[in-house]
């Protein structure tokens, strides 16, 4: 596996094109959809109505707008996804890359540190944590999460780059004297990128479902819109056993979508990461039966 | 042994680590108890300033030890196994709630994570054999069940299954209203039926990630050299795909299962909640919304001995299925 | 996964041949005529308890199970709090006052028995409040008793330390009696959970279990032929998602829960309906009093009338309160129950939409002028005030949305937060608050002291970061001339001199309006008539009908015809 090739883009897939068009159209939404809707508090006399001119999506049992709050909340959960995914990065690559890279006492620290931190059950710890804050506003729900859920991503780190630092190119650059901070960032770190690019994917949809996990269970941000939030309201609303669909499909569904975007896009980079999985998706089969016509003719080469 | 002992201090760190933090957090929460009961009495009926003091005296929440020495009292508790005495449910011990609740949590979701375990595995040894087939392109539909908020689909699936179109009950763990709970055969048929919708949602949104994994390790692993031997030595391939590609494949799922049957206890909260379910999840719930120390850090316990047992339990193992594991170390 | 579809078809087919085999049973019972009409019946009840159940039947416990109260123990009155009525004789048949007020003497009913078979005397009275003497930590409503003795096997008297009028309600409607050939062996009255209750009331424990309990009719008890259901059963549901299933799936036949759109998703189930009984007054409790440490436009009176005129009251009964609210009164009494407590019609009724030009009226005399931004504002001061609510209490919520809304018409800005239970409940009994959305609760007895004397009384506040007493003055309200009336409300047990102290507290509490009401919240009951009839209606008021209501789900249950 050359260094050049890792650090390639990965090749445009299917998989890989529908991921970034969905994502891409999911945070245009949040970014554009909160300049152009009303504003989401305010309540009208219509009480729960369904969609029609004027209300697009429908409105809420107070009559606000389904379709600006569903804007704002694509805004508040991407937020939430992105300060996760963010500290995640910076989290565990402090804790993995560089504890496996320094190595000695320091990485028997850092490990340790992040084993111990991989056993505390994340989901009840941030319940605790949360009930113990009053007032919860996104970041706090952001740093809570993110605290609890960098650990996996720091132990794959550590172990990929263990396996870098005893690559022969590494070890020559050292048998060459380069310093230890330069072969880290320019012959260890490029080769992580995919691998980090795929961490901070599983962060952000790990942290925007652990917000909704948390909005449900109403221990979410307070006074703010997330996905999480509309649903807890439209649940406790009883949106669904009041047939109001438009009211408690949406945000799970747009939650689903942005999800499965980022999926898509994990698997393209997975296959930069582990390039045998790229073999396949490619013409796999026939590479497979190639080698097994190879294998048939090698046989009867020994016979 | 150098190994063992390494891991033995490790989980020892990990032990006291978690329970410190069990010990800090919960002391760090605002508000009383005593408050709260007190208000949990007001809308029952009148309350006097007298009834704060009655319950403070009965409670024990006047006494103004320091940190220090409710540190020292909590350690000593847990090593006699006294857990204290639960606000919410009280004067219930925090024991009995545990020993009522965690039995449901850990057959249903510990059954559906089996469940689901073997499901994803076997279906992800096929698909990663069988690269480009059919199976292998659901893979990524599979996984955006996982997208999906777990509430969400739970939410719909019960009220599909259970208000439109009643196949499966609506809430509880059992049909309390025909069945005496007990070893007969009506309590179990009856706990069954109930436990599974619950445990169909939990296995429709997980087991994609096990397929996933195990196809990737599966396809990673037909690549090696070994496998390209036992073809050329003619063996039979469904002998190929179990005994070779898939034992040797199925070794980091196996790590991840353990990891999760511990996390077993942690994730029920959110089904529990959704199916009314009488299991540990939501009795954690009642002791947040109660302020109830004592039942927070004995179900926090609960959760972080089983995680930690469950990995202890899956070093032994992969150190005994897998020999390099020692060497490496 | 196949295995378990067919599992369930089978179940469902079973469930279905047992429906049909009760049917049966059913029949061949209301066909037997001998049975003096109780057949086999039974009704299950939701009371709000979620998750694990926890038994405790202990009457004195903060935490035992709702039927041990009015179901399992009874006290010696009952005081309908639905209405307007004189106290009902339970195991008390008559109460009178020594002329001091420091002495109370109570004759109990002949032929009573506790539900093990031994006769029920004066004497358990007696031993019921020495009892609560003697132990402070079971004493919950705080009760200063000199002696409790019992002259004879009818009379008990208790001697209080003061003229103690207002402790009637407390003793006579909210102490269950106990026996005291059971009570005298328990050595620590406040820890037992008390396995096998021994009461005088309709019902008596049948199974418990963690997930739901049973209790059964007391064949020997007092009011003959009574009660007529055989069995009630209790289970836990976890959210009001839950319970509108179970509701709607016709297994529950009495809960008491708010459920958005109610009529909806009753509609077409024509054995289910549901009463309203609004009692609790949602009000927004203002940080009032300055010179304990309130700051904040709110400590301006003008401000707070302002308020009380510009609020659409419609509007937030419609889209926060499901169209179920009553109106309220600026007395904080209830406008129908308390019609004769109210000593100037003109406060009976809050006004029902916003009167903006009166709001607008009072801030410009009162100084505050509206700025660039709409906000009016006084000295350098904005008109803009933070409101507190709890997380998830959804009608509260858009309670503070709407208000926001309105009141910005009128030149007032609230900044709506929400905050968990323990910080929402610490800042209301610490004073550390400006505006906060909470509910005037129900009192031992429908006489207004049991409002005025807790909200209002200079006695249950405190300064600002000190804790007020609780259900207390949480808004640091003092008045000297309430405090009087107060006073010499408590010394009296004549009605009337009693409603000359109440008219004057009126006069200064809707002149002050620390409490700003809202409306009068409903409080829903969802029942069934598949299983049984009788529930109270909105002309027949017997009982709050309320599950979760202690004592008055006795008389409910007392009430109930099973359906034949």
């Amino acid at each position: 596996m050359s260094a050049a090739r890792v650090r390639g883009l990965p090749p445009m897939t299917a998989k890989l094109a529908a991921g970034l068009l969905i994502g891409g159209f999911v945070v245009l939404f949040g970014l554009l959809g909160p300049l152009v809707v009303q504003d989401p508090s305010r309540v009208d006399d219509i009480g729960l109505t369904g969609p029609g001119s004027g209300h697009w999506l429908g409105t809420t049992q107070t009559g606000q707008d389904v379709l600006a709050q569903l804007a704002y909340a694509t805004r508040g959960s991407l937020t939430v996804g992105a300060i996760v995914g963010v500290l995640t990065l910076l989290l565990s690559a402090f804790f993995g890359i560089v504890g496996a890279y320094a190595g000695g006492w320091v990485d028997e620290a850092f490990s340790l540190f992040t084993n111990v931190m991989l056993v505390i059950p994340g989901l009840p710890l941030v319940i605790v944590i949360s009930s113990y804050v009053p007032d919860k506003s996104l970041l706090l729900v952001s740093l809570v999460l993110s605290l609890t859920g960098w650990a996996g991503s720091a132990r794959v780190l550590r172990g990929y780059t263990l396996s870098l630092r005893n690559r022969d190119y590494v070890l020559a650059s050292r048998v060459a004297g380069e310093r230890r901070w330069r072969i880290l960032g320019v012959e260890i770190l490029p080769n992580l990128i995919p691998l980090l690019a795929s961490q901070v994917v599983f962060a952000v949809i790990f942290a925007i479902l652990g917000e909704a996990g948390l909005s449900y269970l109403g221990l979410g941000a307070s006074g703010s819109f997330t996905w999480g939030t509309m649903l807890y309201y439209a649940q406790n609303g009883l949106a669904l056993r009041l047939g109001a669909w438009w009211w408690f499909i949406p945000p799970g569904l747009l939650l689903a979508l942005f999800g499965a975007a980022l999926s898509l896009v994990n698997f393209s980079i997975d296959e930069i990461i582990n390039p045998k999985l790229r073999n396949q998706t490619r013409a796999a089969r026939r590479g497979w039966r190639m080698s097994r016509a190879q294998l048939e003719k090698a046989k009867e080469a020994t016979l | 042994m150098g190994y063992f002992l390494r891991k033995l201090g490790f989980y020892v760190v990990a032990l006291w680590a978690a329970l410190t933090v069990n010990f800090v957090i919960p002391r760090l929460m605002p508000g009383d108890p005593v408050d709260l009961l007190l208000a949990k009495l007001g809308q029952r009926g009148s309350v006097t300033p007298e009834t704060r003091h009655s319950i403070e005296v009965m409670l024990g929440t006047d006494t103004q030890q320091s940190l220090w020495s409710q540190y020292a009292g909590y350690l000593h508790n847990l090593a006699v196994g006294d857990l204290g005495v639960s606000v919410t449910f009280f004067p219930a011990s925090v024991t009995t709630i545990i020993g009522q609740t965690l039995p449901w949590t850990i057959g249903l979701i510990g059954l559906a994570t089996v469940i689901s375990f073997f499901v994803g595995v076997g279906l992800g040894t096929l698909a990663g054999w069988k690269r480009g087939s059919w199976l292998d392109n659901v893979i990524p539909v599979t996984t955006m069940f996982q997208a999906v908020p777990y509430f969400w689909l739970a939410l719909i699936l019960l009220f599909a299954l259970g208000s439109l179109w009643p196949v499966f009950p609506l809430n509880g763990g059992y049909d309390v209203y025909n069945v005496t709970p007990g070893w007969n055969g009506a309590f179990l048929g009856s706990v069954l039926y109930y436990g599974t919708l619950p445990a169909l949602t939990i296995i429709l949104s997980s087991f994609g990630g096990w397929m996933l994994g195990m196809r990737n390790m599966m396809v990673s692993t037909l690549s090696d050299d070994y496998m390209v031997t036992a073809e050329a030595k003619g063996l039979r391939p469904g002998r190929i795909m179990r005994r070779y590609a898939a034992r040797n494949a199925v070794l980091p799922s196996i790590s991840g299962f353990a990891i999760s049957l511990g996390f077993v206890v942690a994730g029920s909260i959110v089904t529990e909640a959704v199916f009314s379910y009488p299991g540990i999840g939501s009795a954690l719930l009642q002791a947040v919304g109660g302020n109830d120390y004592a039942l927070m850090q004995g179900i926090f316990l609960v959760i972080t001995l089983s995680v930690l047992g469950a990995n202890l339990l899956v070093d032994v193992l992969y150190s005994i299925i897998d020999p390099r594991t020692r060497a490496r170390a | 996964m196949s295995y378990f579809v067919t599992r369930a078809r089978r179940r469902a087919g079973l469930a279905v041949t047992a429906v049909a085999a009760t049917l049966i049973a059913l029949t061949g019972c209301s066909g037997d005529k001998t049975t003096g009409g109780g057949g086999d019946s039974a009704i299950t009840v939701f009371n709000g308890s979620t998750g694990t159940i926890v038994e405790n039947w202990n009457p004195f416990s903060p935490t035992y199970l709702q039927p041990t109260t009015g179901l399992i123990y009874e006290a010696l009155y009952y005081y309908n709090l639905a209405t307007e009525a004189a106290p009902q004789p339970m195991l008390g048949t008559a109460f009178s006052w020594s002329p001091d007020g420091k002495q109370l003497s109570i004759t109990t009913r002949d032929g009573v028995t506790w539900n093990d078979g031994q006769p029920f005397t004066a004497r358990d009275v007696a031993f019921t409040f020495d009892l609560i003497r003697r132990t402070p930590a079971i004493n919950g409503t705080g009760m200063k008793l000199t002696s409790a003795v019992a002259k004879d096997d009818k009379t008990a008297v208790l001697t209080f330390p003061d003229v103690s009028y207002t402790t009637e309600a407390g003793i006579l409607g909210d102490t269950p009696i106990i026996p005291e050939h059971i009570w005298s062996k328990i050595t620590d009255p406040s820890k037992t959970i008390n396995q096998n209750p021994v009461g005088t009331g309709p019902y008596k424990l049948k199974t418990f279990g963690p997930q739901s309990y049973v209790i059964e009719k007391n064949a020997a008890y007092w009011q003959a032929g009574k009660p007529e259901i055989r069995s009630v059963r209790y289970i836990a549901l976890a959210t009001a998602d839950a319970a509108s299933a179970a509701l709607t799936a016709g297994q529950v036949d009495w809960m008491s829960a708010f459920l958005p759109g109610l009529d909806q998703l009753i509609k077409g189930k024509k054995d289910l309906g549901y009463v309203n009984t609004p009692a609790l007054t949602a009000s927004i409790f203002t940080c009032a009093g300055a010179d304990l440490g309130c700051s904040g436009p709110q400590t301006d009176p003008a401000v707070r009338q302002a308020i009380y005129q510009a609020i659409n009251r419609d509007q937030l009964n419609k889209l926060a309160g499901g169209g179920f609210a009553a109106t309220a009164s600026p007395t904080m009494l209830l406008p129908e129950r308390d019609k004769k407590w109210i000593a100037d019609a003109a406060n009976v009724t809050t006004p029902a939409g916003p009167d903006a030009a009166k709001a607008n009226q009072i801030l410009d005399q009162a100084g505050w002028v509206k700025g660039g931004d709409g906000i009016r504002s006084k000295a350098g001061q904005r008109l803009s005030m933070t409101i507190q609510t709890v997380t998830g209490w959804s009608d509260f919520i858009s309670l503070n949305d709407a208000m926001t809304q309105q009141l910005k018409a009128v030149g007032i800005e609230i900044k709506p937060t929400q905050l968990s239970w323990n910080e929402w409940n610490n800042n209301q009994v610490q004073g550390k608050f400006q505006l906060s959305l909470d509910s005037i609760g129900l009192g031992a007895s429908s006489n207004p002291y049991f409002t005025y004397s807790p909200h209002y009384s200079s006695a249950t506040t405190a300064k600002v970061g000190e804790p007020a007493g609780t259900s207390g003055n949480y808004v640091r309200y003092r008045n000297a001339t309430v405090d009087k009336a107060l006073t010499a409300a408590a010394s009296t047990n004549d009605e009337n001199l009693q409603k000359q102290q109440y008219a004057v507290i009126q006069t200064e509490i809707v002149r002050d309006l620390p409490y700003i009401p809202i409306y009068v919240n409903s409080m829903l009951t969802e029942f069934s008539t598949a299983r049984a009839t009788g529930w109270p209606t909105n002309d027949n008021k017997y009982a709050l009908p309320a599950s979760w209501r202690k004592w008055d789900n006795g008389v409910v249950m007392v009430n109930l015809k099973p359906v034949k």
